[in-house]
């Protein structure tokens, strides 16, 4: 596994932050994990939501520091 | 799998209505959903290919808002629906002979081509559609 790649989305407004996520996570590969970082007050619920749907794996989620860290395993 | 199919039809220019159809179809197609949009009436000029910022969105209060915080482009979002999703969006044949306009007059490389309502109908019978 790559080392973890963070995306930073702070200041994009719904739905930048998880079109920013699903972009890198492209490039990446099965097992890697991306951090996304977001302003969007929506975002708390959107991406692990968004994650649920396309079954990758929702790893951890925090509110710190005025922003979302949303951290997720791609599946497949 | 795949959720159902989402068909949005859009005929308003204004931009608060323009956003939230290429937000819908944009999210939608990225959450597996095939998506389709058809595109006629007044919405048809915000996709005029020479069209400047302005022109293409005009709106209210919120429309500037969104203009002055950089919200998400509405050609920006659609294209990244058909990059990263099943995203398909056509013109309305109708709209592009009364106003006089070619597929070409359109911006590049977003048009699945012109269609008529007809079939844009009986394709949404096999899911949801949502009209703005």
């Amino acid at each position: 596994m790559s080392e973890r790649q963070v995306i930073d989305a702070r200041g994009a407004f719904c739905p930048g932050p998880l079109m920013e996520l699903i972009a890198a996570l492209r490039h990446a590969a099965i097992g890697d994990e991306l951090e996304v970082w977001s302003t969007d007050k929506g975002s708390a619920a959107d991406i692990p939501a968004w994650i649920k749907k396309v079954h990758h794996e929702l790893v951890s989620i925090n509110e710190a520091d005025g922003h979302w860290s949303i951290v997720i395993r791609k599946a497949k | 799998m795949a959720g159902a199919p989402l068909y949005i039809l859009v005929c308003s220019g204004e931009h608060e209505k323009l956003q939230m159809a290429a937000m819908m179809a944009s999210v939608g197609a990225v959450s597996e959903r095939p998506v389709e949009v058809f595109v006629s009436m007044n919405a048809i000029f915000a996709f005029a290919r020479d069209a400047t910022p302005d022109r293409r969105y005009r709106g209210d209060a919120f429309s500037q808002l969104m203009k002055d915080k950089h919200a998400p482009d509405v050609l920006v979002l659609l294209r990244q629906g058909k990059e990263f999703g099943d995203l398909k969006i056509w013109a309305c044949s109708m709209a592009l002979d009364v106003a006089g306009l070619e597929m070409d007059h359109l911006v590049e490389e977003l048009f699945d081509g012109p269609l008529g309502l007809t079939k844009f109908l009986s394709d949404a019978e096999a899911g949801q559609l949502v009209t703005l």
